[in-house]
């Protein structure tokens, strides 16, 4: 029975909880290129503001693995405004293109249905990092490997829940099997479009084969960030080796050409001799 | 209102947003910004800083003139019976649309009023009982005042109500959108929701926090809400009320157990020196005979017995229980005065524990300089706070205005204890106790603040034991049993923690004799014979080994057996007036307490028959009055507390039993709220000459200039506030680096006019500037915050998160340099949600 | 097309070369089994040429690779799963399929390359012959070659089928872009080992130069195809250093100066094929094109 998780955002209030029991669950270190090292004081200072929003996380990364997105969306009158939230983190796709991608078999999908790194087997190849069509998984320099979200691997084998949705205070984050939740997700849904929220909408039934974690968003899913009609990468392997094939047969026609042309052209000469 | 709930108590956020899409709720945010909260609110409404009073008693007036209000039984009945509205005021009483914005009775100095014509008109008072006085109580009951006079058709023009229907009878929606910059259209949504979502079968509540308190209106504010709250039925009902919610996870334990200068645990007085408090008689008499006929009847039971907790076996009656010997103030102690005294150089040392004034305190630079005047100053905290810090480090410092070696200050820094580090009980905002856990112990040396406590006392009652001298007689009688307790301290690596159970059942109360805990504060008593540190927690153990805040047992209601509300786990206050005037539920759906005449009320009549009724709660509730007082009990006249108090004076604390829409005794400043500007502002008052608070708490001391009014050189309204990611003074946060990289810089919030006004790009740098310092901030442009069409004339507003400081690993300049001292004349809190400043592009020094 | 997208961090100085070199090997392994297949004795230098270069230049490819991993001691892993030692193979990944073209390529090359030590005498020891003569050299130079194109493609395929927009954008050109540059590359080398060995009166360089004149038009076609399939997001071509890589090198220098030059030489001296000196500096040109080739497409995925 696959697990997952369900984010509704409607009800998240950006208060990045989920990015700190994250963190703490699975000991990560800040991200060292938000910080510089004050040589006096002996401690590093933190220098990633970013002006964007209340979001000074900015991406995904090799210990960032939540990061809340923040989007205003206020008319210059201010007559209307609305200030969307997002818990953003890997979304462990049935179809997941960096498992795809992965040369050494590093990226396994468990019982439960989440995508796990290995941490023993990954060579650092990185090619799994742009195989994630949402710039999830990420290197980290200090140990050569890649990292993201686990979806607390060692909680849910051990009969408790994620970290992050322990944590949300007001349960906007939910755990569970992927089934369950995802009949409370049309129940929300349907709640929300009877409310008026006609742009109300569920990313991750259909998209990479289905999500195991999926939003609930108020407005598109660009206006989120997630890419709508995602393709997972590999889809594009067939046409891609075709093609490539039919270049090396036509470099193979163009030798068969060049490299008999001269002993035809010979003949000739001496028929015309 | 006056809060950022969602951002500030992101966890208590979770049951208004349950309400909301549970039960369809509707949430509204008014607020100058738009936050975190009012993202998930359904309705924003956008006011200018500091004039929330406006708002409110436009929604009074409005409510009070509405068709629904008029005609709706419930309300005439509710606020007839419940609330002071018939009360007659003496007819001398002058009113601020009398006197543009001022109260007869200000003193000629205008420094402060005197009360007198704000009384109630009373009946005479009662012939005093025959026999001679032998205790307190007896005293008391000499004094008991008449009856106050009513006119309950509210007809009278001297009634509280049309005195009220005057006084804000030009606080319109057209004076909302000239004063508060907030469309009409908007504020009546608001007005008009509250006021449809009020009555027999719906309730409605309001929410504050600091946003409201933290002006030198701020007692007014919270006023002006219970006044509305008052009026809609709302108060003693579930889910109506008025919620304060408390800044830290246990600080409501702190004034409930007097941390404040001013009190005595369980809201007592503090002993003062400048009240007729000479000698015990007097304290009480002069305390407890204005209240004499509330609850607070029963003072001379609480003082005694917390002089009794004081002072153990020392305590007697021939020494007044050691009255004389406890300390008394002389003046306001609170933090403001306290440090214009330490700039004097009058206070020699100074004890921090879980305090950073160098960042926390209203101008901040005028803060640290003070402490450069102690002898000596111990700081209890985890880390090098900005305080503990600024002898060798700090912006006085690095410009050279203070020198290091010019210090005199010496500094001791002790390690304390984090929060999973204590055993013991939070108080939180609900008053609810719940028992806390302590989880490991601290490392190393670091310790609690009960362990510094309890030793610091431990090692002066040491030194002054062999003392013959009479003022250290408190030191040296001072009851001091909390040692520790082998089995609380078995699992630990610290053996001498003082024992938390001890000090909970000294808060609690014993009878002395056998020091068995005491159930019910009830069991009180003046003559010694009990014990109890704070009254309104009696109850919390209600048996030896028995401590009601380790409960644990929740439902989807009140959740009775889930830690103990004081005061009796009654949750919600005075909700005998759940109940209408004959003691039935004002409907089914908002059933609480009601009175059930069937009941065997547990008392027999003379001839030995049980007598029926009393007072039910079906959901466990603690009922807030007395159990078996039926709903036509009439009071007798010349009786004390509950005795006085009739079976529909709801209002148990109160004197008269009744919600108070007009306070004739208690505010220093009013007894009715009325807008006032901020103490600094950019615009003049537009509803009465007098500008600001006649009587707000001001040092007009160096070092602590002020903006006049409408300063052209300070025309930005500003307001400070809180993060999600930082608390406070950022101690606890701030050297966290998975907190300071989601919050790492100090951040000004400005809208799109301004900053195009003031060619401020998003992201850069930019200097706010007062006449008390200067701070140098990112700029955060953004459309959540709107400049305010103000009688014509457009304010901007800006606002910063002030939780950042030089040292840690989120560091940043103190926003409180800019801040000035000021504060509120009831209770001295500072001024820091509104005063005024300019902005600039650009860092401080010029660069870009 | 998700803008958010991670960038591998791929180093030019490590991934690039490796597409570079392992291009310019596997390019002159094919030309010379192509050559040796469709052609007769007048090819047997272009062959041999061909068949000396694969094997040294793939060989310096596994340390670049190697060089680049965040675990480079891990590298084995690519083939055998490292909890059971199986060898592994993942068919989704290009990446995987690849290390075992690499590794099958590598092999055939080295058998190619001890070929031609053997027939030009070098390689004396009698038993070696004798056993070595056994296995038809044809068999391993198609197998070989079949690698071969394989790994001068696969590293085009492994860009496409990325997310990242650029890459996946230009779609599914790449591999075989790479491919007929791994062509032309391959061939300019062999000219240039040709030319250093003065054997540049071979009579098998004028089908050679047609060849390597065909590969070219194939892959100036391509790249032209790519760009403009790609539409918008080929921005990263078109502006800073990567426009000047990708135009002035790869497309200028690398195809349409050798090209224009090339056939103007043989227009006006009337012979098949150019002057050695130019033909020389052409192909010196042709390889600096390749590497910026290489270095622009790597480059141009791992842009903002």
């Amino acid at each position: 029975m696959a697990k997952g998780m369900f984010v509704d955002t409607s009800i998240c209030t950006g208060c990045k909880a989920c990015q700190v029991a994250c963190k703490e669950w699975n000991a990560l270190p800040h991200e060292p290129g938000h910080f510089r090292f004050d040589p006096v004081e002996k401690r590093p200072v933190a220098v990633n503001f970013t002006g964007d929003s209340y979001d000074n996380t900015g991406a995904l990364g090799a210990t960032d693995w939540r990061r809340v997105r923040f989007i205003e969306q206020f008319s210059e009158d201010r007559s209307r405004g609305r200030w969307l939230f997002s818990s953003d983190s890997c979304k462990h796709c049935n179809d997941a293109g960096c498992l795809n991608a992965c040369p050494t078999g590093a990226i396994v999908r468990t019982g439960l249905g989440n995508v796990f790194i290995q941490q023993d087997v990954c060579i650092g190849c990185k090619y799994c990092i742009p195989s994630c069509p949402y710039g999830v998984i990420s290197l980290s320099e200090a140990t050569g490997t890649v990292h993201k979200c686990t979806l607390c691997n060692d909680r849910i084998h051990n009969g408790l829940g994620t970290a992050c949705a322990k944590a949300c205070p007001t349960g906007s984050i939910s755990f569970g099997e992927v089934a369950e939740l995802r009949k409370a997700a049309d129940k929300r849904l349907a709640q929300l479009k009877s409310l008026g929220h006609a742009e109300a909408n569920i990313y991750g039934y259909k998209e990479a084969g289905g999500l195991n974690v999926f939003y609930l968003f108020l407005d598109r899913p660009q206006v989120y960030g997630q890419t709508e009609s995602v393709v997972v990468p590999q889809k594009r392997l067939p046409v891609s080796s075709a093609v490539a094939i039919a270049g090396a047969l036509a470099l193979g026609g163009a030798a068969l050409v060049s490299f008999r042309e001269r002993g035809s052209r010979e003949t000739d000469e001496e028929v015309k001799k | 209102m006056g809060s950022n709930m969602a951002e500030c108590h992101p966890v208590a956020f979770r049951w208004p947003l349950k309400a909301k899409t549970d039960h369809g709720a509707v949430l509204m945010h008014v607020d100058p910004r738009f936050t975190r909260t009012s993202a998930l609110c359904d309705i924003h409404a956008p006011i200018r800083a500091g004039t929330d009073i406006v708002f409110l008693g436009a929604i009074i007036n409005h409510v009070i003139h509405s068709d629904r209000w008029k005609t709706d039984p419930f309300f005439r009945e509710y606020v007839v019976n419940y609330t002071n509205a018939g009360t007659l005021i003496a007819p001398d009483f002058k009113d601020t649309e009398d006197l543009d914005g001022l109260y007869s009775g200000l003193s000629p100095d205008g420094k402060a009023y005197s009360n007198a014509t704000w009384a109630y008109q009373r009946e005479k008072p009662p012939a005093p009982a025959a026999k001679e006085a032998t205790n307190f109580t007896d005293l008391l009951l000499q004094k008991i005042p008449g009856r106050p006079k009513t006119d309950p058709t509210l007809r009278n023009p001297h009634t509280v109500f049309r005195i009220l229907e005057r006084h804000y009878s030009r606080y319109t929606p057209e004076a909302v959108e000239r004063i508060c910059g907030c469309p009409k259209e908007k504020f009546l949504k608001v007005a008009e929701s509250l006021l449809n979502n009020s009555g027999s079968d719906r309730t409605s509540n309001i929410t504050y926090a600091v946003g409201w308190t933290q002006h030198t209106v701020g007692v007014q504010i919270i006023r002006t809400a219970a006044v509305l709250q008052a009026l809609l039925g709302n108060i003693g009902r579930p889910g109506g009320g008025v919620l304060a919610l408390r800044g830290h996870a246990t600080i409501q334990g702190s004034p409930d157990i007097a941390t404040l200068y001013h009190s005595l645990p369980g809201y007592l007085n503090m002993p003062d020196a400048r009240k007729a408090h000479e000698s015990l008689k007097d304290f009480i008499l002069t305390e407890a005979g204005p209240l004499s006929t509330s609850y607070w009847g029963n003072y001379p039971k609480f003082a005694v017995s917390y002089f009794k907790a004081q002072f153990g076996d020392a305590a007697t009656r021939e020494n007044d229980y050691g009255y004389d010997y406890h300390p008394k103030i002389t003046g306001d102690h609170s933090h403001m005065p306290m440090f214009v005294d330490m700039t004097a150089g009058k206070i020699k040392g100074f004890l921090l524990m879980g305090q950073n004034p160098a960042v926390g305190g209203q101008n901040a630079r005028f803060q640290r300089k003070a402490l450069a005047k102690l002898d000596w100053m111990v700081v209890r905290d985890f880390f090098e706070t900005e305080t503990s810090a600024f002898w060798r480090n700090s912006p006085e410092i690095r410009s050279g205005e203070l020198k290091t070696s010019e210090i005199k200050t010496e500094v001791f820094f002790l390690p304390a204890a984090v929060v999973a580090e204590m055993e013991g009980t939070f108080t939180n905002t609900q008053r609810l106790i719940q028992a806390h856990d302590k989880a490991v112990d601290p490392p190393d040396d670091a310790r609690s603040d009960s362990w510094f406590s309890f030793l610091l006392g431990k090692r002066l009652k040491e030194l002054y034991k062999d003392s013959t001298n009479d003022r250290d007689w408190a030191i040296r009688s001072l009851l001091w049993n909390y040692e520790p307790d082998a089995a609380e301290a078995a699992e630990w690596r610290i053996k001498d923690e003082p024992s938390a159970y001890k000090i909970l059942k000294e808060i609690n109360g014993y009878t002395w004799e056998d020091r068995k805990p005491l159930p019910s504060f009830a069991n009180l008593k003046e003559d010694g014979s009990t014990a109890c540190g704070a009254w309104i927690y009696t109850g919390v153990i209600p048996e030896e080994g028995k401590n009601r805040g380790k409960s644990r047992k929740g439902d989807d209601w009140i959740s009775p057996n889930w830690g103990f509300a004081w005061p009796a786990n009654r949750h919600i206050m005075y909700n005998r007036a759940s109940a209408d005037p004959s003691g039935k539920p004002w409907s089914e759906k908002k059933k609480l307490v009601y009175w059930d005449p069937a009941a065997d009320s547990g008392t027999k009549d003379p001839a030995g028959k049980p007598v029926p009724g009393k007072w039910v709660a079906p959901s466990g509730e603690g009922i807030d009055f007395q159990p078996t007082k039926a709903p036509g009990f009439r009071g007798k006249d010349n009786g004390l507390g509950f005795d006085w108090l009739s079976g529909n004076d709801a209002f148990i604390m109160r004197s008269d039993g009744k919600a108070w829409l007009f306070a004739p005794a208690g505010l220093v400043d009013g007894p009715l709220p009325a807008h006032y500007e901020p103490y600094e502002s950019p615009v003049k008052n537009l509803l009465y000459r007098q500008q600001s608070n006649p009587v707000a708490k001001v040092w007009k001391v160096e070092g602590n200039p002020y903006h006049k009014v409408a300063d052209p050189a300070y025309p930005i309204v500003i307001s400070t506030y809180r993060l999600t990611e930082h608390h406070l003074t950022g101690v606890m946060t701030r050297w966290l680096p998975w907190l300071a990289e989601l919050m790492p810089e100090l951040f000004c919030e400005i809208s799109p006019e301004l900053a195009a006004e003031r060619k401020i790009g998003n992201g850069e740098y930019v200097t706010i500037r007062t006449a008390r310092g200067e701070v140098e901030a990112r700029a955060l442009v953004t459309r959540r915050m709107r400049p305010f069409l103000i009688d014509g004339t457009t304010v901007h507003e800006i606002g910063l998160p002030w939780h950042w400081g030089w040292q840690g690993t989120a560091q940043g300049d103190v926003v409180n340099n800019l801040t000035p001292l000021v504060g509120d004349p009831n209770v001295s809190i500072h001024e820091g949600k509104v005063f005024t400043c300019d902005i600039r592009a650009g860092m401080k020094g010029g660069k870009g | 097309m998700n803008p958010e997208v991670h960038m591998p961090g791929w180093e030019w100085y490590y991934v690039a070369m490796y597409f570079f070199i392992a291009g310019i090997s596997a390019g002159a392994y094919f030309i010379g089994t192509l050559a040796e297949l469709f052609g007769d004795d007048r090819h047997r230098e272009i062959s041999r040429t061909g068949f000396y270069i694969a094997f040294p230049l793939i060989l310096l490819t596994p340390p670049l690779l190697i060089a680049d991993l965040g675990r480079p001691e891990r590298f084995w892993h690519l083939l055998f799963h490292a909890k059971s030692g199986i060898p592994y193979m993942n068919f989704q990944s290009p990446l995987s399929v690849g290390s075992w073209a690499l590794l099958l390529f590598g092999t055939m090359a080295f058998l190619s390359f001890l070929d031609n030590l053997v027939s030009e005498g070098k390689l004396q020891s009698a038993p070696f012959a004798k056993a070595y003569s056994r296995i038809p050299r044809k068999w391993y130079a198609v197998v070989g070659s079949i690698a071969g194109f394989f790994v001068a493609g696969y590293t085009g395929v492994i860009l496409n089928i990325t997310a990242r927009p650029f890459w996946a954008a230009t779609n599914p050109l790449v591999g075989a872009l790479f491919i007929a540059s791994a062509a032309s590359s391959g061939a300019a080398a062999i000219y240039l080992v040709m030319a250093w060995r003065k054997k540049l009166t071979d009579p098998g360089l004028p089908g050679f130069d047609l060849f390597d004149r065909l590969a070219k038009i194939l892959e100036l076609f391509l790249a032209v195809a790519m760009v403009v399939l790609a539409g918008k997001y080929a921005a990263p071509l078109m502006k800073g250093i990567t426009a000047v890589m990708f135009w002035g090198g790869a497309v200028l220098l690398g195809i349409v100066l050798p090209l224009a030059a090339g056939w103007y030489a043989t227009r006006t001296a009337g012979s098949p094929i150019p002057a050695e000196r130019l033909a020389t500096v052409l192909a010196v040109l042709v390889l600096v094109g390749s590497v910026l080739l290489r270095i622009s497409m790597v480059h141009a995925g791992q842009v903002q």
